[in-house]
């Protein structure tokens, strides 16, 4: 549908094309969701990418939201890994929308990691492959990466334990191959490899040059008081000098854009999103002051996670960034805090 | 310590509390802590938390507690028909998102008299801990209550696969649990003592009967406050308002005149997740087919629609129905706990006989939906800390 994808990943910005791309599709999911329709009611069509409705990123929590039209052929349901305690969003995928996010993550993702084909070493165990009618997030993230592997392997056991790290599995791939792509959630890198990884994968790993995309955000790990730089040293340690750690954000509510942190240290959207930052107690759009990130592009036709207001704190930065990436470029804060939930027996 | 009889006119006669402390001197404490507290506000509590607790601590109402449950405060005399002497130790779990009941339950086993042992949440901010920091801190250290504390509340943190469960079950008389229902089964299951009993409080919901035309702006505020407390987290907050002999549009109207009375009588800025937590709620609401409208700077939510909508649930987020009185009841949660009820004229013997075969535990007043006495959940729990001994005469 978009005719966006088929421009330069993060060249010149075409906001008319992505504002005419997310009308059209606001007013398909009006016609074929219904407390989509409800909670549009009065929409005609936007003059701007900030008067288009966006959905609450909690909604995708709470109801199925999904866009019953006869071109749609619905697919598996995208679940996210639920740390927050409040429920796992689920997003119904379908194949129009599969293929369209395939193919952004796999540009975006290019730009960062690079055209070349390497064995991918996803974190995760191969049984998560298997569930019916799901997909996890971890599943989902790790098969975005597979345009660039030559093969997938699965180095974690069943219940994807950290702990359960097949060692031997990373001695032998790396005896095999100079170059590597390894997936994981950052807490799970960060216990099954930076902790957990041996000596005998180190001494094997010495001077290779390996790839580390990992997502999932830094809860966990900030409890453990890990900084980034901590985190990144420890998985580079005794590996070649090409190798990097690339962290992206991403919701399974935007699936197919991922925003990997560049080299200057801020996000870019791809020329076929948007990115917006709003105030929370008045909505509106706020230019380089934080406040809740809203997210859309134009890849959802099955269900209405084409707009999106996270509960995730931005700020825009203004200006070229450095690392010459073009587009919108914002800074990602962090979750938004949240108090505990006070009542008295509400438990 | 010595031991010391009050005696009360209850309804049969005169009866003798033997407690452990003069009552006076710790009712006398724990109001003294009023002034210092009223210059001083712990980070764990906020604001309308601690001016909730401050007025908790009125010595006449914690004196009350003893009146409701034996009878009227007299002097001297002789021929009491019972004694009643607090059961020997007490054991409480507290549930992970308390919010005021950890301080309350311990103001009000205090006096008791019994030993006490409150198990906080492992996973939330504790407030009955703070408070009891705050109280050791600021008490006269030879005061009856605070040799109290010290002597006989513990207070301890630990997880549900903590061995400490299984001690804390063991040794108690009386086991109070707050927690779902798995939660007070798992403590239920601990061995425990013969004899030794098990109060549970669960899940429970609150709602807010008005009639329509009894609706005014003292109305509301009164309303507003009630719920600006707890949100929906609360069992004794009104998670919905039921709207008597109105319709949608009423329901609507009392909708937006709530959310611009928001910033007035509320007067609590929102945090950036509560505002988050309303701009969902609106659309929630409006997706399940509510008329919703947030307050000024999304500081709650408020639907309007009718019994038969499926209910959103957001901290900040109140619906509104407009109902009969059938539909109401046949609405009704199956944990109903309290009904608070502004109805313009006394309510019917008829009505509460229906809400009580319905399960509600209390139908008072909207404005003390919140008061806190000696009768929990329709349990009188605070008069079970007790142990009566008959006398013949």
């Amino acid at each position: 549908m978009s005719a966006l994808l088929e421009r330069a990943v993060f060249g010149p910005r075409d906001d008319a094309t992505l504002l005419a791309e997310m009308n059209a599709l606001t007013r398909r999911h009006r016609e074929g969701c219904a407390p989509y329709r409800r909670m549009t009611e009065g929409f005609t069509g936007a003059g701007s990418l900030a008067e288009l409705p966006f959905v609450h990123v909690g909604l995708f929590k709470r109801l199925a939201l999904v866009t019953e039209l006869d071109d749609v052929r619905p697919g598996r349901t995208l679940e996210s890994s639920s740390t927050s305690g409040q429920g796992a969003s689920r997003v119904r995928l379908d194949a129009a929308s599969s293929a369209l996010q395939a193919k952004s993550s796999r540009a975006i993702l290019a730009d960062f990691v690079g055209e070349a084909r390497r064995p991918l070493l996803v974190l995760d165990s191969s049984a998560s492959l298997r569930r019916r009618g799901g997909l996890s997030a971890r599943i989902a993230a790790a098969m975005s990466l597979e345009p660039f592997a030559d093969g997938m392997h699965f180095l974690l056991g069943a219940g994807a334990d950290p702990a359960s790290l097949h060692r031997e599995r990373i001695v032998e791939l790396a005896g095999e191959h100079d170059a590597l792509l390894v997936y994981g959630f950052t807490w799970i890198l960060w216990r099954a490899w930076a902790q957990g990884l041996g000596e005998d994968a180190r001494r094997a790993l010495a001077g290779k040059t390996v790839h580390f995309v990992h997502s999932g955000g830094w809860k966990k790990l900030e409890a453990e008081a890990v900084d980034r730089a901590t985190f990144d040293a420890a998985l580079l340690d005794g590996l070649g000098p090409d190798s990097r750690v690339i962290d992206y954000y991403g919701l399974v509510e935007q699936v197919g854009i991922v925003f990997p942190l560049c080299e200057c240290g801020y996000r870019h959207a791809p020329v076929w999103a948007e990115v917006l930052v709003r105030d929370p107690f008045s909505s509106e759009v706020l230019e380089g002051e934080p406040g809740l990130l809203q997210l859309m592009n134009p890849l959802a036709l099955g269900a209405p996670y084409h707009n999106v207001l996270t509960e995730d704190l931005g700020r825009l930065i203004a200006g070229d960034c450095p690392c010459g990436r073009g587009n919108r470029r914002f800074e990602l804060i962090g979750r938004v805090p949240k108090a505990e939930l006070r009542g008295c027996s509400n438990v | 310590m010595s031991e010391h009889l009050r005696r009360y006119l209850g309804p049969g006669g005169p009866v003798d509390v033997l407690l452990p402390f003069h009552l006076d001197e710790v009712i006398d404490g724990w109001e003294s802590l009023r002034v210092p507290m009223t210059r001083e506000v712990p980070d764990a509590f906020a604001r309308d938390e601690w001016a909730y607790l401050i007025g908790f601590l009125e010595g006449a109402k914690l004196r009350a507690v003893f009146e409701e449950t034996f009878g009227t405060a007299i002097d001297g005399g002789e021929g009491s028909i019972a004694l009643f002497r607090p059961v020997g130790s007490i054991a409480v779990w507290l549930p992970n998102n308390v919010s005021l009941l950890g301080p309350l339950t311990l103001i009000l086993l205090s006096v008791t008299g019994a030993r006490l042992r409150l198990k906080g949440g492992s996973s939330s901010e504790d407030l009955a801990a703070a408070f009891l920091a705050f109280a050791r801190a600021h008490l006269d250290p030879n005061g009856a209550l605070a040799r109290h504390l010290d002597g006989a509340v513990r207070h301890e943190v630990f997880d549900r696969s903590d061995p400490r469960n299984a001690e804390l079950a063991g040794e108690a008389d009386l086991r109070i649990v707050f927690g779902s229902d798995e939660g007070v089964r798992a403590v239920d299951s601990l061995a425990h003592r013969p004899g030794s009993t098990t109060i549970a409080f669960r899940d429970r919901a609150s709602e807010a009967w008005i009639a329509s035309a009894a609706v005014d702006r003292e109305l509301r505020r009164t309303l507003l406050s009630v719920f600006a407390v707890y949100g929906q987290a609360g069992c004794t907050s009104p998670r919905r308002v039921v709207l008597l002999g109105a319709d949608r549009a009423a329901a609507r109207s009392l909708a937006e005149e709530l959310a611009g009375d928001w910033d007035a009588l509320v007067r609590r800025p929102p945090a950036p997740h509560e505002a988050s937590s309303a701009i969902l709620g609106e659309q929630w609401a409006r997706a399940l087919g509510w008329d919703a409208v947030c307050a000024s700077r999304h500081a709650a939510v408020f639907a309007a629609g009718t019994p038969d909508l499926e209910r959103i649930d957001v901290p900040l987020g109140l619906s509104i129905v407009a109902a009969t009185v059938e539909e109401a009841l046949d609405s009704l949660p199956e944990n109903i706990q309290t009904i608070g009820y502004a109805l313009g004229e006394p309510i019917t013997d008829g009505l509460v006989r229906r809400l009580a075969s319905r399960g509600a535990a209390r139908v008072v007043p909207l404005a003390t939906m919140h008061h806190f006495g000696p009768v929990w959940d329709g349990i009188e729990f605070w008069r079970r800390c007790f142990v009566r001994m008959e006398v013949g005469r």
